[in-house]
């Protein structure tokens, strides 16, 4: 099967790219080009969490600095750039905003014996390929799982708190929210 | 020995979404540090979360945001690329998760447990935001009375094993139970067995292990 790759942003091949760059030579203008990109989407993020313009800024410059300076920790055989931000603006506010302060190392060994895996086993890249499948997947999830999977992501709730919120029995969205996962999934391993 | 009772799916999408209680997340952080099929599971969850980031429609920065960010790429001293540590899984069976060391110290031989029933310990940890967190040990040989758990729960085995319905759990095997699911875990025979558990809702929890223990321990 052949498809083209295109060079819309959502390209991981050219993420990784810019990646190599900052990792290799410090590149300003690659670490600009990915902040042009990805800055403004991790400060939507973090604003629609709850996180307060000021803070939210002084994060979103974090959670590049962090990038600036992890650059070569970056695996694209493993996850791609926005996978790879979403973790660390996800750490930094667990770490900031709920204030645990033991999740960032926690979280850092994670990434190590993560590491250590890749290059044991033979893992397949992610490519854009697998983002637009499971953009597809998601687009498809009946409504209430899309809904949930969003107040997961994009609101932090917990289970309990999305039972209260929209008045459904806790075993429910667990149920909704393993039913959606499992059709991600699929969509993520669909034979190429 | 690799885990053979793993997390549940909606536990690994509320972990990577940041949204798992405090206590909770300690415990699947522990059960992550030595499952390595449970970490895929987050990364294919993460790759979701990576997606709907991606999804969102923004307008480009400003040239005043852009200019800070420089001027802090400007501040930050020149270093080389991070080394990558060694694999940090270690095998010390006296060890304890990493995720627990905050709460309850590196070994397992170090605790100071208090006897909550007769062949019963327990230590519980303080000071954690969102919901409770206790170690269990629990004499050989013991059958715990038939329970149902309230909320969410999670428990992760450390030391020793138990038997139920489910299945065997042995060490960094996790039972991620459904409020409704009733079960009746007898400990195997030899040594004790010693747990990590975690609720999201800590008047009931202390409320089950009471209403658990007590008929056949009688406190």
């Amino acid at each position: 099967m052949t498809h083209a790759i295109n060079n819309t942003p959502l390209d991981a091949h050219y993420w990784s790219a810019q990646m190599s760059a900052v990792s290799a030579q410090r590149d300003r203008a690659s670490f600009m080009r990915i902040y042009d990109h990805f800055a403004p989407l991790l400060k939507r993020y973090l604003r629609n969490l709850g996180v307060p313009d000021p803070e939210a800024d002084e994060l979103v410059q974090e959670a590049l600095l962090t990038l600036w300076r992890k650059a070569g920790m970056f695996d694209p055989t493993r996850a791609s750039l926005s996978t790879w931000l979403f973790r660390v603006a996800r750490n930094l506010y667990i770490d900031h905003v709920r204030r645990e302060p033991h999740w960032l190392p926690v979280q850092e060994g994670l990434d190590r014996l993560d590491h250590a895996e890749s290059v044991r086993i033979d893992s397949q890249p992610e490519s854009s390929l697998d983002q637009d499948l499971l953009l597809q997947a998601i687009d498809r999830l009946p409504a209430i799982q899309a809904k949930l999977v969003r107040m997961c992501y994009l609101e932090s709730k917990s289970h309990s708190e999305i039972s209260s919120e929209l008045d459904m029995p806790l075993g429910s969205v667990k149920s909704s929210l393993r039913r959606a996962f499992a059709k991600l999934q699929r969509s993520m391993r669909a034979p190429r | 020995m690799k885990p053979t009772h793993h997390l549940d799916d909606a536990t690994v999408l509320s972990y990577s979404s940041g949204a798992l209680p405090g206590a909770l997340a300690v415990v699947a952080s522990a059960h992550l540090e030595r499952c390595a099929t449970c970490r895929d599971r987050l990364l294919d969850a993460d790759r979701i979360g990576g997606l709907l980031l991606q999804q969102q429609r923004v307008e480009p920065p400003t040239e005043e945001a852009r200019s800070a960010m420089l001027a802090r790429l400007d501040s930050e001293p020149v270093i080389a690329p991070e080394q990558v540590g060694d694999m940090v899984e270690d095998h010390d069976p006296d060890r304890l998760p990493h995720a627990l060391h905050p709460w309850f110290g590196h070994s397992m031989r170090a605790l100071r447990w208090r006897r909550v029933a007769p062949g019963v310990q327990r230590i519980r940890a303080t000071g954690i935001g969102g919901g409770d967190l206790m170690l269990l040990r629990i004499a050989p040989g013991s059958k715990l009375p038939l329970h149902s758990h309230g909320g969410s729960e999670l428990t992760m085995i450390l030391d020793g094993a138990y038997d139920d319905m489910l299945g065997h759990f042995g060490p960094g095997d996790v039972a991620d139970l459904d409020g409704e699911i009733l079960h009746q875990p007898v400990t195997s025979p030899g040594v004790p067995c010693i747990c990590v558990a975690a609720t999201d809702a800590p008047l009931k929890f202390s409320g089950w292990v009471a209403r658990a223990l007590q008929p056949l321990f009688g406190f």
